[in-house]
């Protein structure tokens, strides 16, 4: 009969699928690899509470290395098209604790992107003096409980020298500590909320925190439209980030510009319909709508502002500062002001650098904030592992000492990076000297657009 | 709270409750014939409405496998062809038709023959639904996708059901969903009582060996029932993306608690509880005073356990009789 005939043709089609998809696969890296791999042995170390004892892969490392040191390496690395160094040695191993799955991975993903070109990047460019680095990858899903795994992963398993993680700042407040306690130091890529530099001496980040950058743009949208009174603002509760986020907005609205607040409302990340919201907000008839949400939840809610009769301007948090809004919004995402710790438009040799090499593995796409700052993580890791290995710090056999120290270093140095000149505080602050302002403006297919700078 | 409020409240009581019927029906469907919960139902929700991407020609971006595969095969990251809006999700539909006959032989079957424990099947259900889900990761990438503008031509974004002063609108999508639901309610209702593959239907869910007795072949009932309930599905589940975009491989498992709630609070197994259930729990969120809407949740689920307490059949499930 015809049953068994479609059973047959749907199985044979999933398995052509399937299999066709593994050999199409690009070649998963060797981090990856390895993590699939833990050995008894590894388990057994991950047990014993001390990490600084164990580090005999560093050690052999560090011995191999300590013979060469190829031409001086540049420590500011200029972007000139540089023919690709001999490297030599065990590569350094740096962690990259990303959302590579769950809800979380469509942020994570960029920051792999962002990851993958830093490590091309600086091993074309010689690495740490000829060494290589080696970024090793783990996924911390879009919850603590994953960003903690990733974490003692690195520092136990894969003992890297540092960690760049996690993606969101509710999962650094779970595992930034169990790398302070460890001594390891991370470098936030994308942790934008209030406190995280202040969770441990090992915890510093590149991304600005948002009290510095979101004011930016509510005064920018004031400024094109000086009639505003009334202001909504909505934001998602369950994200301690869009929480400290519209924080921020909110005291800008009242203590900064004196404006009335007229309706707060809150939604969960998960959401995708806003009926509710939206009628709440439009019965409080404000010239000013703020959002604080993530890309699918905050397109959406712009998406149903606009579609039932919304006309005045709109401002979106950090975390509707990706493309990713674009086929959620579409058309209607046209207008919206958005504060940026990062612009394509910034034309530096180190972020033309990067623009270029993000444009060749992306399809000429611009890159976003959140692979530049994973970037920006990397190249301060680098620079300063450079600055350490020309003070002879590197050939260490003490990978505890190696973090503390590279942990030292990282905050006293000065970067060029694609987000523009940056420094940190003592306590781990990033200071940039340049923010951004830019404005959604969509293409007429009313699926793609750009973040055009507002000067 | 004015008059008009109440009226707004209503038909996005309406918009959003029946986003979940339609949802809900899948669970009910599977429910009625088989007394298990198909979890994998949120994502063959989610599957189809990545096959209508697929079929309206639509790009794959760089984070999915396809995106290659497709590059290599086709030369752009599409499928090289490009059916109009309708068609694409009619055929889209189909093939999640399709991967629901697949997830019984797979997830299902094999189970039952063995007189497994229906909590087993559930869990293999459960099981299917996350290895889909990353699947989908896999091929598609966890960006958010769209379908391409005006997928109905030319209509307005939204109805207008007040006036011109006082406006009180709702989006189109979900008024079509809407209507969407009551179709399908009515079409299953006609099927199961007024047709013979609805008397097999429902024997096999009275008793399935005593139908197999019979000379029906329950298997096959049991494959279409899958069938129906997931191109169903599939359809929904490009409706719904239309309405808020395709936000990545767990969009159709976010609304897997709710349809569950939505079954329960309408009546396990009951096609027009589903609908009733859904419409409850809308109307419910849709009534949360505005300083508490994001726990709209908690309020929806704090009614189902009432409605459970005082009725534990649901709004329209009869009392379980008791089988000697």
């Amino acid at each position: 009969m015809k049953r068994p005939v479609i059973v047959l043709v749907a199985l044979s089609l999933f398995i052509a699928a399937a299999l066709s998809a593994c050999g199409g696969a690009p070649a998963p890296t060797a981090s990856s690899v390895q993590q699939a791999a833990p050995t008894v042995a590894a388990a057994v170390q991950q047990a014993a509470p001390t990490v600084a004892a164990v580090a005999p892969t560093v050690a052999a490392a560090a011995k191999a290395a300590a013979a060469p040191t190829t031409a001086a390496a540049p420590t500011a690395v200029a972007a000139s098209g540089a023919a690709p160094k001999a490297l030599s040695g065990d590569p350094i191993k740096i962690g990259v604790a990303v959302a590579q799955t769950s809800n979380t991975a469509l942020l994570g993903q960029e920051q792999v992107i962002g990851a993958q070109i830093a490590e091309e990047f600086f091993n074309q460019r010689g690495g740490i003096n000829g060494r290589p680095i080696k970024l090793v990858l783990q996924d911390t899903a879009g919850d603590e409980a994953g960003a903690i795994n990733a974490f003692q992963q690195l520092i136990n398993n894969d003992k890297v020298v540092g960690i760049i993680g996690p993606t969101l700042s509710q999962q650094a407040f779970a595992a930034d500590p169990i790398a302070d306690k460890a001594g390891v130091p991370v470098i936030g890529p994308s942790n934008t909320a209030k406190g995280i530099p202040q969770i441990g001496d090992y915890v510093s980040r590149v991304s600005a925190p948002v009290a510095v950058v979101a004011p930016n743009a509510v005064k920018a949208a004031i400024k094109d439209n000086p009639g505003v009174k009334n202001v909504a603002v909505a934001y998602a509760q369950n994200d301690a980030f869009s929480k400290s986020e519209t924080g921020t907005f909110q005291q800008t609205v009242t203590d900064t510009l004196k404006l009335n607040l007229a309706t707060v409302q809150t939604f969960q990340t998960t959401d995708t319909d806003f009926t509710t919201q939206v009628t709440n907000i439009l019965n409080a008839k404000p010239d000013l709508v703020i959002i604080s949400g993530l890309a699918a939840d905050g397109g959406n809610l712009v998406k149903q502002l606009r579609e039932l009769g919304y006309k005045g301007p709109i401002v979106g948090g950090n975390g509707l500062n990706t493309a990713n809004i674009f086929p959620v919004c579409k058309d209607k995402c046209d207008g919206i002001y958005i504060a940026q710790a990062y612009s394509p438009e910034l034309s530096t040799p180190m972020n033309d650098a990067f623009k270029a090499a993000f444009k060749a593995k992306q399809q000429g796409k611009d890159p976003g904030q959140f692979p530049a700052q994973v970037f920006a993580g990397v190249q301060v890791f680098v620079e300063a592992l450079t600055a350490l290995d020309k003070a002879g710090k590197l050939q260490t056999t003490d990978l505890a000492k190696l973090r503390s120290d590279l942990n030292k270093q990282a905050l006293s140095g000065k970067y060029d990076t694609p987000l523009g000149p940056i420094s940190f505080t003592p306590e781990g602050e990033v200071n940039q000297e340049q923010y951004y302002v830019a404005q959604i403006k969509m293409n007429s297919d009313g699926q793609t657009g750009k973040f055009v700078y507002v000067k | 709270m004015t008059l008009i409020n109440v009226w707004q409240n209503i038909l996005n009581g309406l918009a959003v409750g029946s986003v979940y019927a339609i949802f809900a029906v899948g669970y009910t469907l599977i429910f009625s014939i088989l007394r298990i919960i198909n979890f994998a139902h949120g994502a063959v929700f989610t599957v189809s409405a990545y096959f209508t991407y697929l079929l309206t020609g639509s790009a794959i971006n760089t984070n999915g496998t396809l995106h290659k595969l497709f590059t290599d095969g086709f030369g752009a990251p599409a499928l090289p062809i490009k059916l109009p809006f309708v068609i694409a999700l009619l055929v889209g539909g189909l093939l999640a038709g399709l991967v629901g006959m697949l997830l019984d032989r797979i997830a299902f079957r094999p189970l039952r023959q063995r007189g497994a424990d229906p909590l087993l099947t559930l869990v293999s259900s459960l099981g299917v639904a996350v290895a889909m889900v990353n699947l989908i990761q896999y091929f598609f990438g966890a960006e958010i996708y769209s379908y391409p503008a005006n997928p109905f031509g030319n209509i307005p974004a939204a109805v207008n059901f007040g006036t011109a002063d006082t406006p009180v609108p709702v989006r189109t999508i979900q008024v079509i969903i809407f209507f969407v639901a009551i179709v399908i309610v009515i079409f299953l209702t006609w099927l199961i009582n007024s047709t013979k593959l609805g008397k097999a239907l429902r024997a096999v869910s009275e008793d399935a060996v005593t139908a197999s007795l019979l000379g029906i072949n329950t298997d096959r009932i049991i494959m279409f029932t899958f069938f129906l309930s997931a191109f169903l599905g599939g359809i929904s589940g490009t409706l719904v993306g239309v309405s808020v975009g395709v936000a990545g491989p767990y969009f159709g498992i976010t609304y897997g608690l709710k349809g569950l709630a939505v079954i329960v609070l309408g009546g396990l197994g009951d096609i027009p509880g589903a609908i009733i259930g859904g419409i409850v729990l809308g109307l419910a969120e849709a009534f949360v005073p505005p300083q508490f809407v994001a726990f709209k949740e908690a309020v929806a689920f704090l009614i189902l356990f009432l409605v459970l307490v005082i009725r534990p059949q649901g709004i329209l499930g009869r009392a379980a009789v008791v089988k000697v």
